[in-house]
């Protein structure tokens, strides 16, 4: 049987990997096709942690001092990570299909971030941080400022942009902080 | 073994066959998705204006419109891969000058125009149609019409209301732009957006339904 990690030598069919990204061990790549777009000049610029896993349509948009993190044992499935900033995804988390986590509203790629002013090309300070074992749904919208507590829950389609407390369920377009997971142990 | 074609019976008429290729070796198949692909593979009824960027042939791929031209794109536009230009029946979709278009989907039926300046993020739908009728009745009738056995001729008629962008608007991630919605220039629609309503220039708006939140010169 053919192993599903990251296989560089024989599976890749896009260019190489390129050089900042690194991929832990038992992780699985769809392709470097994720990274068409990415220029960051940090070292790594991308790290995925061991045993997770970046789908198919999963892509990074990362502006030259962009810096993603994912932890361990995560599900990225499909989202678009359109940045200049930081974003660090902790262990256990679920990213549902179609999310964006960007740091402005309108993110564009960044070949065309310089010909486009304003809040469109903003400074690398902004920072999403999600914790450990948050579950984001499907089309949910991170922007900056986002910061998901542990174990919360992002409901699909909402857009949230603030603190979201360990535990809680936020949801809506405005997002709103609905209540507490259901069957937490307090 | 039967041909199997999924989608509308009203292929495109009077565009040359792009498919019709050798094969293709593995760069060149490559360059068809990194924007260094030769703009003569496009569509007869497109009309590209001077340093456009086209990342990808596959934008193009469902514009099935007979309308010559189908699809105008002025000078200096970016349109990236995850934009597809559904264009159907007579319709026409118009980009103007200096736009970015990360990753609209149009589905037109009439006519969607994006003005100067413009930046569409990525997964925004534009959708000039409700494509269905919204009586139960002729409900019913549409869904047995448009099985892939179905009569096409017993759809119900298309009901397309055009969408006018204006200059200088930027559209947030995931919004959707609803059919016969006029966006003033200058304005902003937040990420998530969902707008059926018409947006005041310079005006600020977002949530599902999109409600005018202020105006973008406070904000900024």
């Amino acid at each position: 049987m053919t192993s599903v990690f990251y296989n560089p030598d024989d599976g890749e069919w896009f260019e190489p990997l390129p050089d900042n990204v690194v991929i832990e061990e038992h992780a699985y790549l769809y392709s470097s096709y994720a990274f068409r777009h990415c220029m960051s000049d940090r070292d790594p610029a991308v790290r995925i942690g061991h045993d997770t896993c970046v789908y198919a349509n999963s892509v990074f948009e990362l502006g030259p001092q962009a810096e993603v993190t994912i932890g361990a044992y995560c599900s990225i499935a499909d989202p678009t990570i359109a940045t200049n900033g930081r974003v660090t995804i902790g262990d256990y988390c679920l990213i549902g299909w179609d999310s964006v986590i960007a740091d402005v509203p309108w993110p564009v790629p960044p070949g065309s971030r310089a010909g486009v002013g304003g809040q469109v090309n903003p400074s690398p300070d902004s920072e999403i941080v999600l914790a450990d074992n948050v579950w984001v749904g499907a089309r949910a919208i991170l922007l900056a400022g986002a910061r998901i507590g542990e174990n919360a829950v992002v409901g699909a389609g909402s857009v949230v942009d603030f603190e979201v407390p360990p535990g809680m369920l936020a949801a809506g377009n405005p997002a709103r902080i609905v209540g507490p997971i259901r069957g937490l142990r307090p | 073994m039967k041909d199997r074609r999924t989608g509308p019976r009203n292929r495109r008429k009077n565009v040359a066959d792009r498919r019709n290729n050798s094969l293709l070796d593995r760069r060149e198949w490559l360059n068809q998705l990194t924007g260094k692909w030769d703009h003569e593979l496009l569509p007869g009824n497109v009309r590209i204006g001077r340093d456009c960027w086209l990342e990808s042939t596959g934008s193009f791929g469902p514009l099935a419109s007979a309308r010559d031209p189908g699809v105008v794109i002025g000078d200096r536009v970016s349109i990236y891969g995850w934009t597809q230009f559904t264009v159907a029946d007579y319709a026409l979709v118009e980009v103007g000058d200096d736009s970015v278009l990360v990753g609209p989907h149009f589905m037109c039926h009439s006519t969607i125009s994006i003005g100067r300046r413009v930046v569409i993020s990525y997964h925004v739908q534009i959708v000039d149609s409700d494509f269905h009728p919204i009586e139960p009745e002729l409900r019913r009738n549409e869904a047995v019409a448009i099985t892939y056995h179905g009569d096409a001729s017993r759809r119900a008629p298309i009901e397309a209301h055009p969408i006018t962008i204006g200059d200088g608007t930027w559209i947030g991630a995931g919004a959707m732009i609803m059919k016969g919605v006029t966006i003033g220039a200058g304005a902003r629609i937040e990420a998530g957006a969902v707008v059926t309503r018409d947006v005041p220039a310079g005006a600020y708006a977002g949530g599902n339904p999109a409600r005018v939140l202020g105006a973008v010169a406070e904000r900024a």
